[in-house]
């Protein structure tokens, strides 16, 4: 189990559940029309359901998938698909969202089109894509067990295949657990300055961190922050890397996934929730617009939204994303996305959430030296 | 010449002809590799309108003012590439002449080994330093601390550490540029100057110093582009430091969402002048003066008798190979075998895990494979493309082959990452199937190693007397003629360190292939260099060790064949 300390979970549906159903308000009564519109056969395979033609899509024989996730990452997902459908050849390529993004965008501006399923780390990326027609409706029949907040608006899009939280991590050899911050506002402590470590702007989670606690603690909490000269890394994987030695003494965007996997390592690092909540990412994915590979796409995406690949995104230790399905068993450790409460944008506050995206750049970069 | 004196009489409009076409063909090949992506580079620079719209809806120099703002990156970068090139260069120097012209023990197989930084991945020589010098895990300083002292004894991550890193690792590609110029040089020079009474260092330094200086200013050219575009060195040891160079920043800009390109491409071009202004340095050096050491006279190479000092000698390349080679590959072997890389592991700790993995993964097994033969094309056909083109520059009388020199330079003054923006664009539009491929690949690689062929074929054909050539053409033979059996021969060894330069690249490059890569072209580095952002550094290590290993025996069977080779012709 996690050394989690000094707060107790706190449920996350008791907290975030009036809100979000208001916000979730117009998405709703859009979902009956898109599943309405749903003309396409519902096929099971396996042990899900899928509106994708399983026999035209092994007569594709291939899909290719772009993702912000590494390689192992990516891989795997290609391969668990590949275990349950052993006649589709799943490809991919991955790269940094920004890049990625602006990948695909070329492609398409210039009439390319190979591209089946695309990932992005962050809504805000996702929204822009879809704004510039680059998804492909698919309403998928696994649609039903996602709440309305975790489905594009409109249905059909995009949906969230996981979700990443962060939490407060120290170095065990260097700080007494006595000294260790037990909520956010504690990372501000000076004895940090030089000794803590964050992400780069380029994170997609450190952009929600910035923009809740924000909210939480007012516009001065970073800039109190800043004066530490925290450092920044590309990826969760360097950051417990730094941990785990010493290089720093705490972490302040912690993901528990990066931590399960350090520690699991036998590193010398303790997990701290801090009860005023957890800054959760999530990240998106959808068929892509005409897609060369359609069937094929389409049983990818409802396959990654089925219990399987939900399974294979929760347990593989190079992803470890909490799955939102409704009924999504317990995540590695045993505990479930709603035993957390986690701090992430609604759907009602996602065009502030988006417009604050060049402010964030810009303090960001700016703190961490760049 | 007298297989030349052999052939029927040329025919003047013919051997014009030939030589215009092979001038056309590669100044066409130069046009499209080059300046077809640059021109979307600066379209990109230039553009002020609306964001990730292609093409451009508004120009404008904003996006050049805006770099006023990053001024303390730009002098980072300046910084960490003057002392990185300084110390390569007296690296490459140094190791260069004690191994081509004293008598130096064990010279051959210190030879071999001076070359095999530059087999590395520059990631793995940064990843090693890492390990041995950060300041508070690094090897270096727990076992400092474990002996009583107090605080880091070093700082790998400093301007300085960085410098230090680059230039051991670039050390060697100053060794094999220059150290094929000073292979070239008729001792006669030296010996004459003994003769007249200078010593053994005044003869170095008032001799073969400075007929062997458009060797050394162009790698100084080289490797100060090399230093200006690194990304490995100063993304592991600066990032960590808050010390950010152009190539580190760049890649920020075009990680984070919304994607700065435009601001990029600034940053990048921006680097052209620096760049031309070094080489418009090198062309008044070079301009007007004759460095012929390679004339009809024959020579036998031979060294100097260093006496005692040669043992001196030998530890000072003993020591740069210790440094660059052995120390690194060491560190990462040990970090490579445990869970979590420490000085003082228990033993529990140990693992295999790390090689499991790597050598689980396809997509490294087919990237090693697609790096490999890569390399030998780009290798291959980058000689014949930059051998031409060399000649041209040093050689022809076509006019504006000044301008041609500048151009080839464009590919090595904007970081590769920047540069394969460029690519991607230039390609992505054509209606051809190359974009996302491993042709795209080979395009680019072609396109930025350009500069490294041209650089180091460039020195040698500079001390290349130019009556050779004219004797051959007197006695009737045609150009291309010439080019074969008099030209290519002398050159041999410039061609041969120019292969091997650009073979090695080609394998260990990263800022190009990570945006070009197709599905199914995937390559080696960028796989090491993913696993180091999303991994482990101890998965690192094992991948970047296979790709080193792997690297290595490529190069020993490259080096066996062209000896056999060069065995039956003799």
């Amino acid at each position: 189990m996690f050394d989690f300390k000094g707060t107790k979970p706190t449920t996350r549906r008791a907290a975030l559940q009036a809100g979000l159903a208001v916000a979730a308000m117009p998405l709703t009564s859009l979902l009956p029309r898109h599943a309405a519109a749903q003309t396409r056969p519902v096929t099971k395979v396996l042990d899900f359901t899928t509106t994708a033609d399983v026999a035209k899509a092994e007569q594709e024989g291939e899909f290719l998938f772009y993702t912000h996730d590494g390689e192992p990452a990516a891989a795997g997902i290609c391969e668990a698909f590949a275990k349950d459908f052993p006649k589709i050849k799943g490809k991919y390529l991955r790269a940094q969202n920004g890049a990625l993004f602006t990948k695909v965008l070329a492609e398409r501006s210039a009439g390319r089109f190979t591209v089946d399923v695309i990932q992005f780390s962050e809504p805000a990326t996702a929204i822009d894509f879809q704004k510039r027609g680059g998804y492909q409706r698919h309403v998928s029949p696994q649609s039903e067990f996602y709440a309305p907040e975790h489905l594009s608006n409109p249905v059909g899009d995009n949906f969230c295949v996981g979700v990443t939280f962060a939490g407060i991590c120290y170095n065990t050899d260097k700080v007494k657990a006595e000294d260790a911050p037990k909520n956010w506002k504690d990372i501000l402590n000076p004895q940090w300055l030089n000794a803590t470590s964050v992400k780069q702007s380029t994170s997609g989670l450190q952009f929600v961190q910035w923009y809740e606690l924000r909210k939480l603690y007012g516009e001065g909490f970073w800039k109190d922050f800043a004066k530490l000269r925290p450092r920044g890394f590309d990826s969760r994987a360097q950051l417990f890397d730094r941990l785990a030695k010493g290089d720093d003494k705490v972490c302040a965007l912690a993901e528990l996934a990066g931590y399960l996997l350090q520690k699991e390592k036998g590193a010398h690092i303790a997990f701290v929730t801090p009860p005023d909540g957890l800054p959760a990412g999530t990240l998106w994915n959808g068929v892509v617009d005409k897609a060369p590979h359609p069937e094929a796409a389409r049983l990818f995406v409802d396959w990654l939204m089925s219990p399987r690949g939900q399974a294979h995104y929760q347990n593989n230790p190079f992803l470890y994303y909490g799955s939102v399905r409704k009924d999504a068993p317990p995540m590695p450790g045993g505990t479930r996305l709603r035993d957390f409460k986690l701090l992430t944008p609604g759907a009602a506050e996602m065009g502030t959430y988006m417009a604050s995206q060049e402010a964030f750049n810009k303090e960001w970069n700016g703190m961490l030296g760049l | 010449m007298s297989t030349a004196l052999a052939h029927p009489a040329h025919r003047p409009g013919r051997v014009v002809s030939a030589q215009m076409v092979a001038m056309a063909v590669v100044i066409a090949v130069v046009a499209i590799f080059v300046l077809y992506p640059i021109f979307y580079l600066l379209q990109a620079a230039l553009d002020v309108g609306a964001p990730n719209v292609r093409p451009p809806t508004a120009y404008g120099l904003d996006n050049f003012s805006a770099l006023s703002k990053y001024w303390e990156i730009m002098l980072n970068t300046l910084v960490v590439t003057f002392a990185a090139t300084i110390m390569a260069l007296v690296f490459g120097f140094l190791t260069a002449w004690i191994l081509t012209r004293t008598n130096v023990p064990f010279q051959r197989t210190l030879e071999q080994l001076m070359a095999v930084p530059y087999y590395v991945t520059p990631l793995l020589g940064a990843l090693a330093w890492n390990f041995l010098g950060a300041p508070e895990s690094g090897f270096i300083n727990q076992l400092w601390r474990g002996m009583g002292g107090h605080g880091a004894l070093i700082d790998i991550t400093s301007a300085m550490g960085i410098a230090w890193v680059m230039a051991l690792f670039e050390g060697s590609v100053a060794f094999v540029m220059i150290g094929a110029v000073m292979k070239s040089m008729d001792p006669a020079l030296e010996e004459a100057s003994q003769l007249v009474g200078a010593g053994r260092w005044r003869t170095m330094l008032r001799v073969t110093l400075p007929l062997v200086a458009p060797g050394v200013l162009g790698a100084a050219i080289f490797v100060f582009a090399e230093m200006l575009g690194s990304f490995s060195a100063a993304l592991v040891l600066g990032t960590p430091a808050r010390f950010y160079v152009i190539t580190t920043a760049i890649y920020q800009f075009v990680s984070q969402y919304p994607p700065r390109l435009p601001l990029a491409a600034a940053m990048g071009v921006s680097l052209f002048a620096v760049m031309f202004l070094m080489l418009y340095l090198y062309r008044r050096v070079t301009a007007n003066r004759s460095f012929v050491t390679i004339s009809g006279k024959a020579f036998r190479p031979r060294t100097m008798d260093m006496g005692w000092l040669r043992w001196v000698l030998f530890a000072i390349c003993a020591l740069y190979v210790f440094l660059s080679v052995v120390l690194p590959v060491a560190t990462l072997v040990y970090a490579s075998v445990q869970k979590l890389a420490v000085a003082f592991p228990k033993a529990d700790n140990f693992t295999l895990d790390n090689y499991r993995t790597a050598l689980s993964l396809n997509a490294v097994r087919s990237a090693l494979s697609n790096s490999l033969v890569l390399g030998v094309l780009t290798a291959t056909i980058g000689v014949a493309l930059t051998g031409l083109l060399a000649w041209m520059i040093q050689r022809s009388r076509l006019p504006g082959r000044g301008v041609l020199e500048y151009i080839v330079m464009f590919p090595q003054a904007v970081p590769r990452l920047v540069f394969a923006f460029g690519m991607m664009w230039a390609w992505v539009v054509l209606p051809l199937p190359i974009y996302g491929t491993f042709w795209i690949l080979l395009i680019a690689y072609l396109a930025v190693f350009l500069p490294l062929g041209v650089r180091t074929i460039s020195g040698v054909i500079m001390q290349l007397d130019k009556s050779l050539d004219e004797c051959g053409q007197v006695c009737g033979a045609s150009w291309g003629f010439r080019l074969r059996t008099i030209t290519a021969p002398l050159l041999r060894p410039g061609l041969l360190a120019a292969w091997l330069l650009i073979f090695v690249a080609s394998v260990r490059e990263l800022g190009a292939s990570i945006l070009l890569m197709g599905p199914d072209s995937k390559v080696m580095t960028p796989a090491i260099a993913e696993a180091f952002f999303s991994t482990s550094s101890e998965l690192t290590a094992a991948m970047a060790l296979i790709q080193t290993f792997v690297v290595g025996a490529a190069m020993v069977l490259f080096m066996l064949i062209t000896r056999r080779a060069a065995g039956v012709r003799a």
